[in-house]
């Protein structure tokens, strides 16, 4: 079933001088089983649009369908508890939402506040950790002795001990280094892979949205400005420019080439159909 | 002539973990130094020990000759400058102007000459419009822009970036990209930049790569990211104009080792002509 | 958080906006002195319409007084109760049952309301044409007298303008984790005592961490940026005061010395 939104509208501040309408009107349909790059300059309402997935923000205008739920202005929802729980969201920088004495009473705050008890709660603890890629031996330790990296897994795991059935991340590998934020990347692959969630991954970065990502959604000034899949969406690099958004390195170098004379297909995506396309032209000379 | 050097240096902030292993370097005056490694290989110390904001178990560092101790630190901060990650955490000022005053207020520079070197920086930085602006109303690279204002304006003769660019969005990292280029160009300054983009690497003097604690490798960056195998070895990065030219390798075409995208473009316009 | 008034500044240009804010903080003092003087009824209209002059002057909006004063509304009907309790002298001006309500007990309970209107007003008309750090600049000038019995008038000063520097980071750090703790079910009106005391610590702790950060971070780059907390420092913002400047202070002057005269005789 898919997530629409249907002339949602998200007004800041609504009747004072300070209001700022950060979504207008967004028609939008959002497929379930992908992992799909939420991109947009930084004030374009990325933020926004998805914390309307998980009911923190609510529409002012338009309504939300997600899951069996409908959420519109119209009527003040009720038991948004329980969307909470299928829709997992990750907030940026979320190594500073950690706060218990140990990483495993931190992970289980989670399930607890959902109604698991105790026992389930610290048994989720234990199945998530190691999905993040940390042992079992971290869950008695204190979140606040870890590395910047460890810390995001663990609050990431937090947010996976809910199982939520919808995964939401906000700029997760945000100020990782590159092999820890490649790390974090896969690990969101495998729970799409293995796990069968629904991911949607807001990200500034073109490599990680061309190398993982499914579909793609252009936030542009509170309005989508396109959506599609990853594979047309850098067939056209006329929409990249024309919204200031640097490339991947492999787009950029195609694009490079045509601009030299190569006759290169603008469907080419990886380094190494790049290197076969240049490869039949400079030998077609020999 | 040297304008920082380090011997063997050691710090650690408890006494089991070193940070800092027996690190001994030293950088030309006038060159653009990057510094790289994986998270926790110690980057950031090294920046914050050669300001004498950490202090280190031992080891020496003398910077512009004069050797980074209580009776010098003073007059050796005068002569660096920093430019930090988080551009929330640096803009010290209620406005653009007050921040950019603040070190030179520091550095007891007379009132009415404030005005003048406010205005001149904050051009440099293209930040005349925004003087009275506060932080809030700032975007991260326009905030970090207002931070490399306040450090030039202090005259400094070696600047040190320390992952200024790692939490601003695409366009505020060309923005500051871009500025320290222009920097490098411009101003006679010893400039290190401590940084995770493998493509600013590329365009550097020097390459400094740390690995816990300790420098793994060390050269002109040419010669260093040559070294892929090593650099995936050390979980960081390797060029796009490199992985591209081993990829044509595979296709045949002999194409030499570059490291930088312009360059990459340049040799196969070559090699086409050439046959 | 928008709507919070008082201590709020409020960018317009008036004559009251552009004086020195010495000027100000010495007339303020200067006033509530005034307001604290015994000055019976005909002072006390005096001093309000001095005041009304004021915010007139200032170009601030009735509307945006009264809300600056909303929140002493609880504490004045809490005092109103008690002097009718306590005060039980005077005449009676009626009963309500057969509890009798005194004159003295109603008075009293104007008297003090009267003077903490005024007392807020003149507050809100400081805060709301002064810039923040141009206040703190008014104190760290007025409290350097002070520096002969090792009053540090210039830290002080430098605390409070950080402190304002980071309130509107902190409170969207704030708004930021009780989002994300509610995304993993905090619920923070509902659920019995110890899950609050969770959610509230779920918020706390993070809040402090990061407000840690934030201070570790920033005093690294006011120490790289050559700051030494007892060395002299020069000054980009320069105070000059101007013939209003002492216009104010006359003014001030003549109402707290006319109440006096008034007094004695």
């Amino acid at each position: 079933m898919p997530i629409t939104f249907q002339k949602l509208t998200h007004e800041y501040n609504a009747g004072t001088p300070f209001s700022y309408l950060a979504l207008d009107h967004i028609d939008l349909n959002l497929q379930e089983g992908k992992i799909t790059a939420i991109i947009g300059e930084t004030g374009s309402g990325k933020s926004t649009l998805v914390q309307h997935l998980n009911a923190l923000l609510l529409p002012t205008e338009g309504s939300l369908k997600i899951l069996d739920r409908e959420i519109s202005a119209s009527e003040k929802p009720k038991h948004l508890k329980s969307l909470r729980k299928h829709v997992g969201l990750v907030f940026q920088f979320p190594e500073y939402q950690l706060f218990e004495e140990t990483i495993a009473k931190d992970i289980a705050f989670g399930p607890k506040n959902f109604g698991a008890s105790e026992e389930e709660a610290l048994q989720r603890a234990k199945d998530v950790i190691t999905l993040v890629g940390l042992d079992e031996s971290y869950l008695e330790r204190s979140p606040f002795e870890l590395s910047g990296g460890q810390k995001r897994r663990v609050a990431i795991a937090g947010i996976l001990a809910m199982d939520p059935d919808i995964l939401v991340l906000d700029e997760p590998a945000a100020g990782l280094d590159p092999q820890g934020a490649k790390e974090m990347m896969e690990l969101f692959v495998r729970l799409h892979t293995e796990f069968h969630k629904t991911i949607f991954i807001v990200t500034h970065d073109m490599e990680h949205v061309l190398r993982y990502c499914d579909e793609v959604v252009v936030m542009d000034h509170g309005h989508v400005k396109t959506t599609c899949s990853v594979s047309s969406f850098f067939q056209d690099p006329s929409i990249l420019k024309e919204m200031g958004i640097h490339p991947p390195a492999v787009v950029s170098l195609r694009e490079s080439l045509r601009e030299v004379g190569f006759e290169i297909d603008a469907s080419i995506l990886t380094m190494e159909q790049l290197a076969q396309a240049v490869a039949k032209e400079v030998g077609h000379h020999e | 002539m040297e304008k920082i050097k380090l011997e063997n240096l050691h710090f650690s902030y408890n006494q089991e973990t070193p940070v800092i292993k027996n690190v001994s370097l030293s950088i030309e005056e006038g060159t653009y130094t990057t510094i790289i490694g994986h998270n926790g290989s110690g980057k950031s110390t090294i920046a914050k020990l050669m300001i004498g904001l950490l202090e280190a178990q031992s080891g020496s560092i003398i910077i512009d000759r004069l050797p980074l101790d209580e009776a010098h630190i003073h007059d050796i901060r005068n002569r660096i400058g920093i430019v930090f990650q988080n551009p929330d955490n640096q803009f010290i000022g209620a406005t653009v102007a007050d921040d950019i005053a603040f070190g030179l207020e520091n550095h007891q520079v007379p009132s009415e000459q404030m005005q003048n070197i406010i205005e001149t920086y904050a051009k440099k930085v293209s930040m005349s419009k925004f003087l009275n602006s506060e932080p809030t109303k700032l975007s991260g690279g326009q905030k970090q822009r207002v931070a490399i204002a306040g450090v030039l304006a202090m005259k400094p003769q070696i600047i040190i970036f320390d992952e200024a660019t790692s939490m601003l969005d695409p366009q505020g990292k060309a923005e500051i990209n871009a500025l320290i280029q222009e920097i490098h160009r411009e101003e006679n300054l010893t400039m290190i930049s401590i940084t995770h983009d493998i493509e600013e690497v590329a365009h550097s003097d020097h390459v400094i790569v740390l690995d816990q604690g300790q420098i793994v490798m060390e050269g002109k960056p040419e010669d260093v990211l040559m070294h892929d195998q090593k650099l995936i070895e050390l979980s960081l990065d390797i060029p796009n104009a490199l992985k591209f030219q081993k990829e044509l390798w595979k296709q045949g075409v002999k194409l030499s080792p570059c490291i930088t995208m312009e360059k990459v473009v340049e040799e196969v316009c070559q090699l086409r002509f050439k046959n | 958080m928008n709507n919070i008034a008082l201590g709020r500044y409020l960018p317009l240009d008036s004559c009251i906006h552009r004086l020195d804010p010495r000027a100000k903080i010495i007339a303020l003092i200067l006033m509530m002195v005034a307001i604290f003087l015994p000055a019976g009824w005909i002072g006390y209209a005096l001093l309000g319409c001095a005041v009304l002059c004021l915010t007139v002057l200032a170009k601030l909006k009735m509307n945006f007084l009264w809300r600056s004063m909303k929140p002493m509304m609880f504490m004045l009907v809490f005092l109103l109760i008690i002097n009718l309790f306590m005060l039980q002298n005077g005449t009676i001006l009626f009963e309500i049952g057969s509890f009798p309500i005194y004159s003295d007990a109603v008075f009293q309970t104007l008297y003090i309301t009267v003077r903490l209107m005024l007392m807020i007003i003149l507050t809100t008309v400081l805060t709301a044409t002064t810039k923040p750090l141009d206040l703190t600049l008014g104190i760290e000038h007025l409290l350097s007298p002070f520096k002969v019995i090792h009053l540090p008038a210039h830290e002080i000063a430098m605390m409070i303008s950080i402190a304002l520097r980071f309130i509107p980071t902190l409170i969207e750090e704030t708004q930021r984790i009780m989002k994300a703790q509610a995304s993993r079910g905090v619920d923070m009106e509902e659920g019995k005592l110890k899950e609050k005391i969770m959610s509230i610590l779920s918020l706390i702790v993070p809040l402090f961490v990061s407000a840690f950060q934030h201070a570790d971070d920033l005093a690294n780059a006011m120490e790289a940026r050559g700051y030494v907390p007892d060395r002299t420092r020069t000054r980009y913002k320069q105070l000059h005061m101007h013939i209003g400047d002492y216009v104010i202070f006359a003014i001030c002057f003549l109402i707290l010395g006319g109440l006096l005269v008034f007094l004695w005789i």
